[in-house]
């Protein structure tokens, strides 16, 4: 982490001085929590073969969280003068009288000690997102744009290079060492590239995309090939009727299926479910139990997490550890927080959410899963995925961006876009066959809200039994 | 007078009052430090969005302008209060066909210039690419302020008073009603603008924008259904806190927000109890609900005449749209039965995507995207009405000066004609369906989709049956084309619906009104049964 500080963010001194001034506004006594959070974002974006923005954004987000008396509050300010912190902290403080006729939390004092935490090392910095400036970005842009006109194909795309900062602390650990729920300093990098390529009578279409914390791990030239080749192959594609069909779900399918599912795996929610519910027991054992130690999909999958996963490259958040969800098939792990841990399982501390995680594969090529599939189906990508039953997890969405017949082991034509109603517990107990785990494009964790890093993912391919497709759709 | 609970709330106490003001004064630096200004209206401002412009025409810049915005939120959930608030500045930047643009929190003279220089450079790095053809629609220059009319500025009664109105309401629905409320929370947003542009633009403004959440539980049913309803006159409006105290909001409810309250739930009480029956795949004359009929307005007229998406300016993001030719279509392509008229305004009072200018500086006007079933116009801004040759419709929009404007859907409105209301539509079917609330999941064109919600079956004009489960298939064009009875004006209602659009994504919230509406040959099918 040769320059983890650049003049884009706040640097570690300053997120300091910001949290000492917060913590000297406080009155009245009680705790004071502060996170800091500053980023950049340097961004562009084009369209029909022309760049149609380019922009250099930043921002800081300073939330203060104060307890005093019986009450809590919440302010958020992206202001750091005296007198626009004093003034947050005063609401901070005037919403917990407010919060105070309203509930009473267990107050810190009253908690056990945090246990011991051994906080991750992780390097999520790259010099290379940081300094990518536009000028590169605009030449590049024009090398990815040009095979595509060349073609007579439009190329839509968007690459964004982040550079951020964030510390959380607490009022309580005055010089001391920072507390299992501390995040010390630290900056980061996200980068991400994507682009969707189209001919100009809509016939066809093509996408590709990556994410990284590191843009020199991206081959932007490689992504381009890719969406181009896919627009090309997938071109005047034919009706297929809808129905049950063996799927080869490239990396990006998996993420975009699996993606809902991990909203899901709550404790919580789980052994406590009103209604029938997936992740718990519904038989004779009734509530208060869950799946926690049962099978639940294949026993080659795992999903786990470790923050100092170099390919990951995920910005740690407070009291994270590395934690397995699902294990060689077994559901071993599921969210719940301190409050959760003290308050019904007599423990003290917490597993963190879905999020941030490396499902395990094998070692088959997509090629060889094509060449071992009698009839069935290629998918690229998955686009608006829902719901349409929560206790069954059962899903709907549509194909995207590339979809082909497999016959007798062979690609054989371009198809109409198709909606899948599935479950993705479902498709991930009926495997055939997976593909070497690698990192996929993911959006940002809430698009709405900047500043948030995103959550990476590192999936295989997988081809899958019975998958089902149950309408056919127009758009391309 | 006699004195209520509330009068003496907002009376009784000074400290509420200065509570109040949230959570700090606005602020700028004009010369070495931070100074508290009175109010988004001070003319100093002009000064400092001065910097931004001049940097920026001195950097090359054929077209800038530079918003600032103050946005503040504040949060009221069921067991707290949250409090936010931050400042922003644009610079956006037009050279030679090409967009820059760049922003920051921080208000100061330094700092515009910056911004102003940056954005430039962002536009000319990509100018030097291909030369790009592209004149951006003229606009004429404003100034002046303009405040969103409301009648309760919720940043003005003190919170206290607002939490002590939801606790009210939330104890009455318990204690009278005995139902549970599992949300009942209130999200007042006020923000403050300045728009300034190298066209001698300078104007500023206010907007509000104020969301309830309100669902109410019904006690568990005998066949362990729980059922639950969310209060639907509460949606995102521009409005203050007469969402919740107004004893009449025109199109949103034509009663107290408590007479809403116990109507919903008696409504909720008739559904539950019609006896729930397996789904009988198939084309029905279907009766939708006003909510049903804004999703459907929304998720694909709505967003197929984003001119943007139509020419694929979207294609990477949230797709492009069915209606590929804009050109070649307008005048001529049928979008839906000759009943079908759809319009956009960025003025109609409450509206959530209400303004007096948008985000470039143009005062929208009216627009009329079908008419008489046929497409007429797309939503535009100054970059996109630029290739139609035409006016900006006003549709530029960013949640707060930190994002560059994109096109946005205005507030749109399906035009009621004469078909009365819901329930003398549903009357009206010998043997057919009815839809409320539909959830919908559409395509990345606009074009198919599939809608989830309470379906019943109808047979000689009464419900018969509830088919938990049910969902209907739909291609925009089809549906729009058996488009048979549209309600008529009373029986309009208003909801505010969010979207996210663009790299990196946005959320927009706009409104969107229609009155029910009978469409027929609707296909019936069971979402939760897989192939």
């Amino acid at each position: 982490m040769s320059s983890a500080v650049s003049d884009h963010n706040l640097s570690r001194e300053a997120c300091e001085s910001i949290a000492a001034r917060v913590f000297a506004f406080a009155r009245g006594g009680g705790e004071s929590w502060v996170q800091i959070h500053s980023w950049w974002n340097g961004e562009l974006r084009w369209a029909r073969n022309h760049v149609s923005l380019a922009s250099d954004r930043r921002d800081l987000r300073i939330m203060i969280y104060r307890t005093r008396d019986l009450g809590f509050g919440w302010v958020s300010t992206n202001q750091i003068d005296d007198a626009s912190l004093e003034a947050a902290v005063r609401a901070a403080e005037r919403n917990c009288e407010i919060n105070g006729f309203t509930r009473h939390p267990l107050p810190a004092s009253d908690r056990p000690p945090m246990p011991p935490f051994q906080r991750p090392t992780t390097a999520i910095w790259s010099d290379v997102t940081n300094t990518t400036t536009v000028d590169t970005l605009g030449a590049l842009v024009r090398q990815l744009v040009a095979p595509a006109k060349a073609k007579g194909l439009l190329s839509a795309g968007y690459i964004e290079m982040r550079a951020g900062s964030m510390m959380q602390t607490n009022s309580l650990r005055g010089g001391g060492e920072p507390a299992p729920w501390d995040v010390p300093y630290i900056a980061w990098t996200q980068a991400q590239g994507s682009l969707t390529v189209r001919d100009p009578e809509g016939t066809g279409s093509g996408w590709a995309g990556l994410s990284s914390d590191d843009w020199s791990r991206l081959d932007p030239m490689a992504l381009a090939t890719r969406a181009i080749d896919k627009c090309v192959a997938s071109q005047h594609p034919v009706a297929l009727e809808p129905g049950r069909y063996t799927v080869i779900l490239e990396p990006q399918a998996v993420a975009d299926l699996w993606e809902l599912a991990t909203k899901s795996f709550v404790r919580e929610l789980a052994e406590a479910p009103q209604d029938p519910w997936f992740l718990a027991i519904d038989d004779a054992l009734g509530l208060g139990r869950s799946k926690l130690g049962r099978k639940v999909v294949d026993e080659r999958i795992t999903v786990s997490h470790d923050p100092a996963d170099p390919a990951l490259g995920i910005v740690p958040g407070p009291w994270d550890t590395p934690v397995t969800w699902i294990d060689h098939g077994v559901l071993t792990n599921l969210y719940y927080d301190r409050d959760y841990a003290l308050k019904k399982l007599n423990t003290n501390g917490g597993v963190r959410s879905l999020a941030g995680y490396r499902m395990s594969g094998g070692q088959t090529s997509i090629e060889s899963m094509v060449q071992s599939t009698e009839r069935g189906l290629l998918v690229t990508r998955l686009s608006t995925v829902q719901e349409v039953d929560h206790p069954s997890l059962l899903m709907t969405g549509l194909t995207r961006d590339g979809l082909w017949l497999i016959e007798h082991g062979k690609i054989s034509k371009a198809v109409k876009n198709l909606r899948f109603t599935e479950s993705p517990l479902f498709a991930l107990n009926n495997i055939d066959a997976l593909g070497e785990p690698v990192p996929v494009f993911r959006p940002v964790k809430n698009p709405y809200e900047d500043g948030a890093p995103l959550t990476p993912a590192i999936v295989p391919a997988i081809k899958a039994r019975d998958f089902s497709f149950t309408s056919t759709i127009d758009a391309i | 007078m006699s004195v209520n609970r509330r009068t003496f709330l907002r009376s009784g106490s000074a400290a509420a009052t200065a509570l109040a003001i949230l959570p700090s004064r606005l602020r700028a630096q004009f010369g070495a430090r931070p100074e508290p200004i009175a109010s988004i209206q001070d003319p100093r401002l002009e000064d400092l969005t001065a910097r931004a412009l001049d940097a920026a025409r001195a950097a090359g810049a054929v077209y800038a302008d530079v918003r600032l915005s103050v946005t503040r939120l504040r949060r009221f959930l069921i067991d707290r209060v949250d409090d936010g608030e931050a400042m922003g500045v644009g610079v956006r930047v037009w050279v030679d066909g090409y967009w820059g643009f760049a922003s920051s929190p921080v208000w100061t003279p330094d700092e515009m210039a910056r911004l102003g220089r940056e954005a430039a450079h962002q536009a000319k790095v990509n100018a030097t690419g291909d030369p790009r053809d592209m004149p951006l629609a003229p606009a004429t220059a404003v100034r002046g302020h303009w405040t969103m009319p409301v009648a309760e500025d919720p940043f003005m009664i003190s919170p206290y008073e607002i939490q002590d109105h939801l606790a009210s309401l939330q104890l009455w629905i318990g204690r009278v009603l005995n139902l549970e409320v599992p949300a009942n929370n209130l999200e007042a947003r006020a923000q403050d603008k300045v728009f300034a542009s190298t066209l001698g633009s300078y104007c500023t403004q206010r907007q509000y924008l104020t969301t309830g959440n309100l669902v109410c539980g019904l006690k568990r049913l005998p066949n362990g259904q729980a059922p639950e309803f969310v209060l639907d006159c509460l949606s995102s409006a521009g409005l203050g806190f007469e969402l919740y105290t107004a004893d009449h909001l025109p199109r949103v409810r034509d009663a107290s927000l408590r007479d809403e309250v116990r109507r919903q739930f008696e409504e909720t009480k008739e559904d539950y109890s019609l006896p729930i029956k397996p789904v009988n795949v198939g084309r029905y004359d279907t009766a939708f609900d006003a909510m049903t009929m804004t999703h459907l307005l929304d998720q694909t007229i709505g967003r197929a005449t984003e001119l943007d998406r139509a020419l694929g300016f979207e294609a990477n993001a949230g797709g492009t749209s069915s209606l590929s030719d804009p050109r070649g279509m307008l005048g001529h392509y049928q979008v839906g039965a000759s009943l079908l008229t759809v319009t956009g305004n960025r003025s109609d009072p409450g509206g959530a995507s209400t303004v007096k200018w948008d985000d470039e500086g143009v005062e929208p006007d009216a627009m009329t995207l079908v008419k008489d079933g046929v497409l007429s116009d797309f939503q535009t801004l100054r970059e996109t009405a630029g290739w139609l040759n035409a006016r900006s419709h006003g549709c530029a929009y960013a949640p707060t000066a930190i994002e560059a404007p994109l096109q946005r859907e205005p507030n749109l409105l399906l035009a009621p004609r004469d078909g009365g209301d819901y329930s003398g539509m549903v009357g009206q079917l010998s043997d057919g369906i009815t839809i409320k609330r539909a959830k919908l999941d559409v395509d990345f064109q606009a074009t198919t989709g599939m809608g989830t919600g309470m379906v019943f079956s109808v047979k000689n004009g009464k419900r018969v049956a509830w088919h938990p489960g049910a969902a209907f298939l739909f291609r925009a064009t089809d549906l729009w084309k058996a488009l048979a009875h549209v309600g008529s004006e009373p029986h309009v209602r208003r909801f505010g619906l969010a979207s996210g659009k663009g790299e990196p994504a946005q959320l927009g919230i706009h409104s969107i009104a229609a009155p029910p509406a009978v469409i027929k040959g609707v296909t019936l099918v069971d979402a939760l049964r897989k192939a």
